[in-house]
């Protein structure tokens, strides 16, 4: 399924063409290029980093997916299928994603001892137990504070999600302040405001008159403040220009098609075009996975749903030359009872369960940590959310042994009793 | 090792406040205070900048702002800028006194204005003013709910009730002490509760933000344990004020149908820290930081409850610890430092003592005698914020100019050598949107003869909400400037902006539109929008405008780009 050529949504060179990537491009093969899509997009893949987090909302099964039992009296009726990574099994509900699995990593020995769903999500979103005193960064306000480039007008951490609903929520970004807050995309819908009010030859007037005037200002007085003040404004413009980016009428039937019309389909593909625009973090969730009834058949529905479009999407990445520069994470709150409740349910367990990393950093294909014969508990390498936290920082080529410093007050970007998990990195 | 890196900082700071403490009250300074001689008569209209501190304390009285910076910034007569002129004065000050700027008529007729004496009664003007506690009352409501939903009692009757107080001039401590012993049983004080009605009577939220916002000491991180960085911030600091607070409960008054505050007659306060291997309890009476414990009165058994606590009915008790707290936040000279340092903060666009939540040893002011000058003004003035607020603006720091001067250091702004460059506050911005644009002019005019404060005031807020919920910081946290995307997307592209742009009756546009002198019609934009005259090159950027086909959409585009420019978002 090789997709349509990469090209950029607006298709034009300008837009996605910032000052750094023009250095890029320049000191690269410019006479070899054969045509503005191509140019462009390999270049701007090689330099930049980025983050696609997909959530599984609920608490997925890891016995439905990475790490199943088939036979043990808690592995439910599914059989595991062999995949494109030697040696690794996963549940015959991911046809598509195990093909894809030489990619991909499992790290199969989580526990995060934490069986609420708020206080999963917290430590699966910054690595951190949730304490009173101070309040943590989510990877992606980290992702959009050392990861983007600066001059890319794309909110660093952008939220897709399914419902209503949109805003930004600044206080995602903890101490790192409130730019680097998330950014809700409801629906795969634009940002709010996006639309120029006037044409765009006035809009370019007006926006030259904003300049004169800050210029003349700035002669007189200026300061980090001001500069950021006017800067936010060109970088208005910029995004207002890439608007395009959320309108998927462009891309090709065929490869929609393989993505799915449904919202996850959707969403999937607008993370890669997000992606691929320069966007430093892009989260996408799919719901619902708290299945504390009919768990089997929850679950066949719901990974039906998930299967195809993220095998699509990793492929698609490939293909286009963003897997090695992404780094992918499947999560979820925590994972599920291997025990099955009289409503033919599984409850919510933290204490054995899985991840799949893939892309930036990651080594396709390897895995790491095991449980026992019954999935109750870890009985190899077993790791925490500071383990995943350091792994993706280290992934991602920055080092998890760092500090912040607040109000002078070292605090460490990782908890650390967290160490990165080498035997899944590259 | 954080500590060993604080040490000389620390011990300059007692130092500094050991040699400057003790000249404080002396009868006379024997620094003089700067005057404004080094400003060139020809080109600046003489104005009496300083005059408050050209006069010497007397016994008792509080050493003048601009003496008491002398003597923490001896440099001050040497490299301070040069007085603003009136203008950049006037935006200024209307900015911090009534929250929005001037209207164009209000510029000519200050320009006009040849009075040595104007910029003092023009504070003495604008404190007096109708619009000052209608403003005063977001700052205050914006510094201690800091945007939290209203859940229990009104946010209307809270904003009422804080504008009430301002205008009556009641002290800022009494304030205080009705926030904190109000029960909320009382439909004419239930407004003043909200401070603890709307914290759900968290009291670990409540002890915290009573540190945060009424002490400037933020103890939050020593609740578990001695402050690991802050030697003054103490566990038992942290428990002392719980303990005025442990006894009070929510309880839902079955007549009034709402939430009000009761509270017991027994109940004890006993912490361990996380930090002590013996694990040792330690009980803690109410006390306020550096004050005394205040144990309770012995009273017999049958004589502790005016009402005991039951089903359905309220408890009263005899002696009430959170009443105890009103009085002893207010006794001491905390309070007073701590909102002394707020109000120069949010004129001066900086703390003395920053940030705002730290005032401890390690952090000293960075003007050890300024901070005592403001402080004591406010006591002596029985916590009239007016007087304060009329002290500081009369001050030449206020009113020092922004162009640096030869010889200034780097951090010339931190030694209040020069102006800082600062952001309006959301309100402040929301208003300057609907000033500057004429929008506010225009509702007074289409209200005619009604156009009074309690009229025009609500429309404003309603007008200038959406600015302030795009600017503003999320519930629960201190407002600071960040410029933000989404912020820059609405201000150019929402409609909500656009739609106050077009000309009206009253309004910024219809007097452009009338203009047909450029170099009229540019100095009216610039009074409006920035409180300045127009430059030449201004002038003619107004006359190729106005040469436009479409003037209006000429004009329109103009007039939003400086709205939305530096100059506009921040005060120089």
């Amino acid at each position: 399924m090789r997709p349509e050529i990469a090209r950029y949504a607006c298709n034009s060179p300008e837009h996605t063409l910032n000052r750094r990537s023009m250095l890029g491009v320049l000191g690269g093969g410019l006479a070899t290029a054969t045509s503005a899509g191509s140019l462009l997009a390999n270049p701007l893949a090689r330099q930049h980093k980025r983050v696609l987090m997909v959530f599984l909302s609920g608490g997925v099964s890891q016995l439905e997916t990475w790490d199943p039992k088939p036979g043990a009296p808690t592995g439910g009726p599914f059989r595991a299928i062999p995949t494109s990574a030697p040696g690794v099994h996963i549940c015959e509900l991911l046809p598509y994603t195990a093909s894809q699995m030489h990619r991909l990593a499992l790290v199969r020995g989580v526990n995060t001892a934490e069986d609420d769903h708020g206080k999963g999500s917290h430590i699966i979103h910054t690595g951190r137990r949730q304490e009173p005193s101070l309040e943590y960064p989510h990877l992606g306000s980290v992702a959009a504070k050392f990861v983007a480039d600066a001059d890319n007008p794309i909110p660093g951490y952008l939220n897709v999600v399914p419902g209503g609903g949109g805003g930004s929520n600044a206080a995602d970004a903890a101490f790192l302040g409130p730019r680097y807050g998330s950014v809700t995309i409801s629906d795969g819908r634009a940002p709010a405001n996006i639309d120029r009010p006037v044409d765009p030859l006035r809009e370019q007037q007006r926006h030259d008159l904003r300049r004169a005037a800050d210029q003349r200002f700035m002669a007189r007085r200026k300061s980090a403040q001001t500069e950021a003040y006017t800067q936010t404004y060109d970088q208005a413009l910029q995004l207002m220009q890439k608007k395009a980016l959320f309108d998927l009428t462009s891309e090709p039937a065929k490869l929609t098609e393989s993505y799915g019309t449904h919202d996850f389909g959707r969403h999937c593909v607008l993370a890669r075009r997000l992606l691929e625009g320069g966007a430093p973090f892009v989260k996408i969730s799919h719901t619902n996975y708290d299945t504390h009834h009919e768990n089997f058949d929850f679950h066949i529905e719901q990974l039906a749903e998930f299967d195809k479009p993220f095998a699509t999407l990793i492929e698609d990445l490939h293909q286009r030359g963003l897997l090695s520069t992404t780094l992918v994470m499947v999560v979820s709150e925590f994972g599920r009872t291997p025990n099955i409740n009289r409503n033919y349910g599984r409850d919510h367990w933290s204490k054995a369960w899985s991840v799949a990393l893939g892309g930036c950093g990651i080594r396709g294909g390897s895995f790491c940590g095991k449980t026992n014969a019954q999935g109750t508990e870890v009985v190899d390498r077993q790791v925490h959310g500071g383990h995943l936290f350091a792994t993706y920082l280290k992934a991602l080529g920055l080092d998890p042994a760092k500090k912040y410093y607040v109000d002078q007050r070292p605090i460490p970007m990782v908890d650390p009793t967290g160490s990165p998990i080498g035997e899944v990195l590259s | 090792m954080m500590k060993h890196a604080w040490l000389p900082l620390s011990i300059v700071g007692i130092a500094l406040w050991a040699v400057v403490g003790s000249s404080i009250h002396a009868d006379a300074p024997k620094i003089v205070p700067p005057v404004a001689k080094d400003q060139p008569a020809k080109t600046a209209p003489v104005v009496a900048v300083a005059k408050p501190a050209a006069v010497p304390a007397k016994s008792g009285q509080p050493l003048a702002i601009d003496a008491a910076i002398a003597l923490d910034e001896p440099t001050v007569s040497s490299l301070a800028s040069s007085p603003c002129d009136d203008l950049t004065f006037l935006r200024r000050v209307h900015f911090d006194l009534v929250g929005g700027p001037p209207t164009v008529a209000e510029a000519r007729a200050f320009l006009a204005d040849k009075d040595s004496a104007r910029r003092s009664r023009l504070i003495d003007r604008l404190l007096a003013n109708p619009d000052h506690s209608w403003y005063w009352s977001q700052v205050l409501d914006a510094w201690w709910m800091e945007r939290r939903p209203a859940k229990h009692v009104d946010a209307k009757l809270w904003r009422d009730y804080l504008r009430d107080s301002l205008a009556q001039g009641k002290g800022l401590d009494t304030l205080v002490k009705e926030m904190l012993t109000a029960d909320g049983t009382d439909e004419k004080t239930r407004p003043a509760a909200r401070f603890v009605l709307d914290r759900e009577l968290d009291t670990h939220l409540v002890v915290r933000d009573i540190s945060r916002l009424f002490l400037g000491a933020n103890l939050q991180c020593a609740q578990c344990h001695d402050h690991p960085r802050i030697d003054n911030y103490k566990q038992a600091h942290y428990h002392g004020l719980l303990a005025y607070f442990q006894r009070t409960y929510l309880f839902d008054d079955p007549k009034l149908k709402k939430k009000v505050l009761a509270e017991k007659a027994d109940g004890e306060v006993e912490f361990q820290s996380v930090f002590d291997p013996k694990k040792i309890t330690r009980k803690r009476a109410p006390g306020v930081p550096g004050g005394p414990e205040r144990p309770d009165p012995v009273l017999a058994k049958d004589q502790l409850y005016i009402s005991a606590p039951a089903k359905e009915v309220r408890g009263v008790p005899r002696h009430s610890r959170r009443s105890l707290l009103a009085n002893d936040l207010t006794a001491g000279k905390a309070l007073a430092r701590n909102l002394a340092n707020r109000f120069w903060a949010q004129l001066l666009g900086k703390g003395v003592v920053h940030p705002l939540d730290q005032i401890h040893e390690d952090n000293p002011p960075s003007h050890p005698a300024l901070l005592d000058s403001l402080t004591e003004t406010l006591l002596q003035a029985r916590y009239d914020h007016k007087a304060l607020l009329r002290v500081i603006c009369n001050s030449a720091a206020y009113q020092r100019g922004g162009e640096a001067r030869a010889g200034q250091p780097k951090n010339a702004e931190d030694r209040l050598l020069i102006a800082r460059l600062r952001p309006l506050s959301p309100e402040q911005m929301g208003h300057a949107l609907l000033f500057a644009t004429g929008q506010v002019e225009a509702e007074r005019k289409a209200l005619g003869a009604k156009a009074t404060p309690e009229a025009v005031w609500p429309r404003v807020e309603a007008q200038a909400a959406p600015f302030i919920a795009v600017l503003a910081a999320q519930p629960g946290n201190p407002d600071q400037f960040e410029a933000r995307l989404e912020q820059a997307l609405f201000l150019a592209n929402h409609g909500h902006l656009q739609q106050f742009l077009p000309p009206r009756p009253g309004n910024l546009m219809e007097r452009l539109l009338a203009e047909k002198d450029p170099a009229k019609a540019a100095d009216e934009l610039y009074l409006a929008v920035f409180t300045r005259l127009s430059s030449a090159d201004e002038k003619v950027e107004m006359a190729r405008a106005l040469q436009e086909k479409d003037k209006q959409t000429a004009l329109r585009d103009l007039l939003w780009a400086l709205l939305g420019s530096a100059e506009f978002r921040f005060i120089g």
